[in-house]
């Protein structure tokens, strides 16, 4: 949409919460809940907040976003506790299986495949269907698609429940990593997606891919080589690298279009 | 001293005076009660200082950076490493240099080396997050904030980690926060109207138009960001040193909404916003937080304990504003521009300025050159669309080129490429002998290359004097010059009379012709004219030749004319050069392009034998 959304990270935080207030239905149940609980959210702030800011410009979209972030992050610490809470997650995906010699978590597995799933149908959603076609239009240009007959209230608000299910599967997933889930949940994955999208560059669905597995990557090898000494450090020297990228890309790897002046 | 002046000397005097009395009303009102209410007042002064350092930046660049809080970490750190008694220091940061450990600086020169540190962080920082997209610097500087949250929480022997550091000597007083509250507001309006800050205010409204005028975008939003750092520093290390204890989330997400909700609310572009909303919010955050800690309202309505609850309202308050008001209580504006306060009549009605015959930006002595402007076989495609296909060009100063041909010949983007914008896929654009392919807009324009929009591409929130000022700013002409050169300019174009008005109140026409004075203003010696007549009536056509028949005149640039309008054409250009389907299909005289039968049937048909016959 050519927007970005500091409270994506919320999104993400109140559907883990759904799976921590829901913890008594069967799992499968729980995670529907979470789902729907994702999209409701993200329609919800479609309508009252981002709306009426969408003809405004990139900048105030952004700090409305972050007001959004804010009031959401909020009333979760009002609503529950500013603390953590556990949550139990499914046996099954905590045990591991031996493939080679090497064990690896079932979890995992879950999140390789989800991710291809994820990947692939968003990738078939904006570039192989009329719906897609239209929000790469609106998000081009609002005014004109709405012109050209794009029912772009619906398109956007259709974005923002994909964005929200997606919230929704990011949330469950960190939840059934690490067991629990705080008001502050969301801030780092969404600055995790941001800066991938900024490395990638703007606009290019696989520029954020490229951007997010060099991040992971990175953040891996750190994890696994950097001396003890300094291993606390390495959120801040992962988001050192972005730093070094941007100096010899600026408008990022595969340099999107927008956020270039145009003449 | 020439009379030409951005605004009267009662506005400028207000606008700084209104911002001083409500810092000293606060300080005042802090300084008469107790002393925990001395310790909130004082520490809502040093947010203040903290949202005049986002300011700098956010307010006159129009960027937005979510790392302006890691400065005052950094200075709050390193003003209380500074002071810490060495018994403590060694007790909680065992791994701190002995000089350091052992030094207790007093406050004052504690402040002023964690302002410094925290500016040279500031330019650092700032040199590649500076190269970056306006879409990417607030996220590259969020980025930043997190490292410095990352650093300080887990760096504990010097940092004291995550539980931070205690008994910091606490020294900064209500009245020491006030005095560098008001100093700082006073600075913060100096770079404003400064000649660094109107160029940085003129890429907040166009980036484009910015550059094509001079102005290097990354280098003053760098110098913007590195006065933010000290600035923010300050607030760091006066905080610091009221509340006496530190931890890494003091000045993180949280502190990061709050003050960028003070900016926004109070109207990001303006000083006296930045004080207002840091006021009104610190108010408001207060009773909140009563509130949190559970209160009675009006002796009736019990209200239990409930932390978050200040938050909430806060971030209602700031997408409130969004929606609503998106320009804040001050509209933009500093208190000498408030409409109201013109009603009073307590500033005078701007005078048109008076011009004393300044022609230039430029020195007079500064000759104008015998060379001339050469492109030599530009070819350019676009996504194999080839736009330019082998053009050469040729404007001396002096002269008047007139560049036609039909829609999608390729005219704006041969200009683009003389211009810098767009590189030419091969080809050479050559200034006076000098090949200057390849350089960027800012370098040409310096370079006395000037070029105006088809679409006008104004700075609306300028006035019209500040416009034009700004051009000659951009090729490095201090401000009070740079305002006479302006007022001259708009003599010659008839626009003084609006002066005063800002530049997005002109009509149409106004725009196209304030977008000529601006390039004038850089004293160009090629002036690249893109459709300077679309949207003009007839007798404004005609006013329109006439002023450009003395601008050849008197600064004795030469112009590339671009125009559907054929009669300013034929009128003003003794050469004209015909472009089709990105090639040069005739040049010549305005009668040997008509009698072309090539052009006649190319492009020019009915309509310019009308406009030849009338």
């Amino acid at each position: 949409m050519g927007m970005m959304n500091f409270a994506h990270g919320e999104f993400i935080m109140l559907a883990a919460y759904a799976l921590y207030v829901f913890a008594g239905l069967p799992f499968p149940a729980a995670v529907a809940s979470a789902l729907l609980t994702g999209i409701a959210i993200a329609l919800f702030a479609e309508r009252v907040a981002f709306r009426p800011v969408r003809s405004a410009d990139l900048s105030t979209q952004l700090v409305t976003s972050l007001a959004v972030a804010a009031i959401l992050q909020n009333v979760v610490t009002v609503a529950v506790d500013a603390r953590a809470q556990s949550v139990a997650t499914p046996a099954s995906l905590s045990e591991s299986t031996s493939i080679g010699g090497i064990s690896v978590p079932n979890l995992e597995f879950v999140t390789l495949g989800l991710t291809a799933i994820v990947l692939a149908g968003l990738g078939w959603l904006l570039y192989r269907t009329r719906t897609g076609l239209a929000m790469r239009a609106a998000a081009e240009n609002f005014d004109m698609a709405r012109l050209l007959g794009v029912r772009a209230d619906r398109v956007i608000a259709i974005s923002f429940a994909i964005s929200g299910a997606l919230a929704a599967a990011v949330g469950v997933l960190i939840v059934m990593q690490t067991g629990q889930v705080t008001p502050t949940m969301g801030l780092t994955p969404v600055l995790i997606g941001f800066v991938a999208v900024v490395i990638g560059g703007f606009g290019r669905m696989f520029g954020a891919v490229i951007g997010g597995l060099l991040l992971g990557v990175l953040s891996s090898l750190l994890g696994a080589y950097l001396p003890d000494g300094l291993v606390p450090f390495r959120d801040a020297i992962v988001f050192t690298f972005p730093v070094l990228i941007l100096i010899f890309r600026p408008h990022g790897l595969l340099g999107g279009e927008i956020g270039k002046a145009r003449v | 001293m020439n009379g030409a002046r951005f605004r009267p000397r009662s506005s400028v005097a207000i606008s700084l005076l209104v911002p001083l009395v409500l810092i000293a009303i606060v300080t005042l009102v802090g300084a008469s009660g107790t002393p925990s209410f001395q310790g909130t007042v004082t520490l809502i002064l040093c947010n203040l200082i903290v949202v005049l350092g986002l300011q700098v930046f956010v307010g006159n660049s129009g960027v937005y950076s979510f790392g302006q809080l890691g400065f005052a970490t950094a200075g709050a750190y390193i003003a209380a490493l500074l002071t810490l008694p060495p018994a403590f220091a060694l007790l909680q940061t065992p791994g701190l240099p002995h000089f350091i450990a052992d030094a207790q600086l007093g406050p004052l020169p504690a402040t002023l080396i964690a302002a410094a540190i925290a500016g040279l962080l500031a330019v650092v920082v700032g040199l590649p997050l500076m190269r970056t997209s306006t879409l990417a610097i607030p996220i590259s500087t969020f980025a930043f904030l997190v490292v410095v949250y990352n650093v300080a929480a887990n760096w504990d022997r010097v940092t004291g980690g995550s539980s931070g550091l205690v008994s910091i000597p606490t020294t900064t007083s209500v009245e020491s926060a006030g005095l560098w509250a008001a100093a700082a507001a006073v600075l913060v309006i100096a770079f404003k109207w400064s000649a660094s800050g109107y160029r940085l205010q003129a890429t907040r409204e166009d980036e484009v138009a910015a550059r094509s005028i001079g102005i290097g975008v990354m280098r003053e939003r760098l110098i913007a960001f590195g006065i933010s750092g000290v600035l923010c520093g300050i607030g760091g290390a006066l905080a610091v040193h009221q509340s006496g204890v530190l931890n890494p989330t003091t000045f993180y997400f949280g502190a990061t909404v709050t003050t960028m909700t003070m900016l926004v609310v109070g109207g990001a572009r303006s000083v006296l916003g930045a004080v207002v909303g840091a006021i009104a919010i610190a108010t408001v955050n207060e009773m909140l937080r009563g509130l949190e800690n559970g209160a009675d309202l009006f002796g009736a309505i019990s209200v239990g304990a409930a932390p978050g609850l200040a938050a909430i309202g806060l971030g209602l308050i700031l997408l409130a504003t969004m929606i609503a008001m998106p320009h804040g209580l001050s509209g933009g504006r500093e208190a000498g521009e408030l409409p109201w306060i013109r009603r009073l009549g307590l500033t005078a009605t701007v005078p048109p300025p008076r011009t004393s015959g300044v022609a230039t930006g430029r020195s007079t002595a500064d000759p104008v050159g015998k060379g001339t402007l050469r492109a030599e076989g530009i070819s350019l495609s676009f996504s194999g669309l080839r736009v330019l296909r082998g053009v050469d060009l040729e404007l001396a100063p002096g002269e008047a080129l007139g560049l036609i041909g039909p829609n999608g010949a390729g005219k704006t983007t041969l200009v683009n490429v003389l211009s810098g914008f767009q590189a030419p896929d091969s080809g050479v654009v050559a200034l006076d002998g000098v090949d200057v392919t390849g350089r960027t807009p800012t370098r040409l324009a310096r370079d006395g290359l000037g070029r105006t929009f088809q679409a006008s591409l104004p700075f609306p929130h300028l006035t019209v004097l500040e416009s034009v000022a700004v051009g000659a700013m951009g090729i490095g002409v201090g401000r009070r010059r740079a305002a006479a050169v302006a007022a001259d300019v708009l003599s010659r174009l008839n626009l003084l009379e609006q002066a005063a008005l800002p530049a997005g109140s002109l009509t149409p026409a106004g725009q196209r012709l304030l977008g000529v004075a601006r390039a004038l203003a850089t004293h160009p010696r090629y002036l690249l004219l893109d459709e300077p007549a679309a949207g003009l009536n007839e007798v404004e056509c005609g006013e329109l030749v006439e002023i450009l028949r003395d601008v050849i005149k008197d600064f004795g640039c030469g112009i590339l004319l671009i125009e559907h309008e054929m009669s300013i054409v034929m009128e003003l250009c003794p050469r004209i050069q015909v472009l089709d389907d990105g090639m040069t299909l005739c040049e010549g005289t305005p009668e040997e392009v008509q009698a072309d039968s090539a052009v006649v049937e190319a492009y020019l048909g009915s309509a310019f034998l009308a406009a030849a016959d009338a």
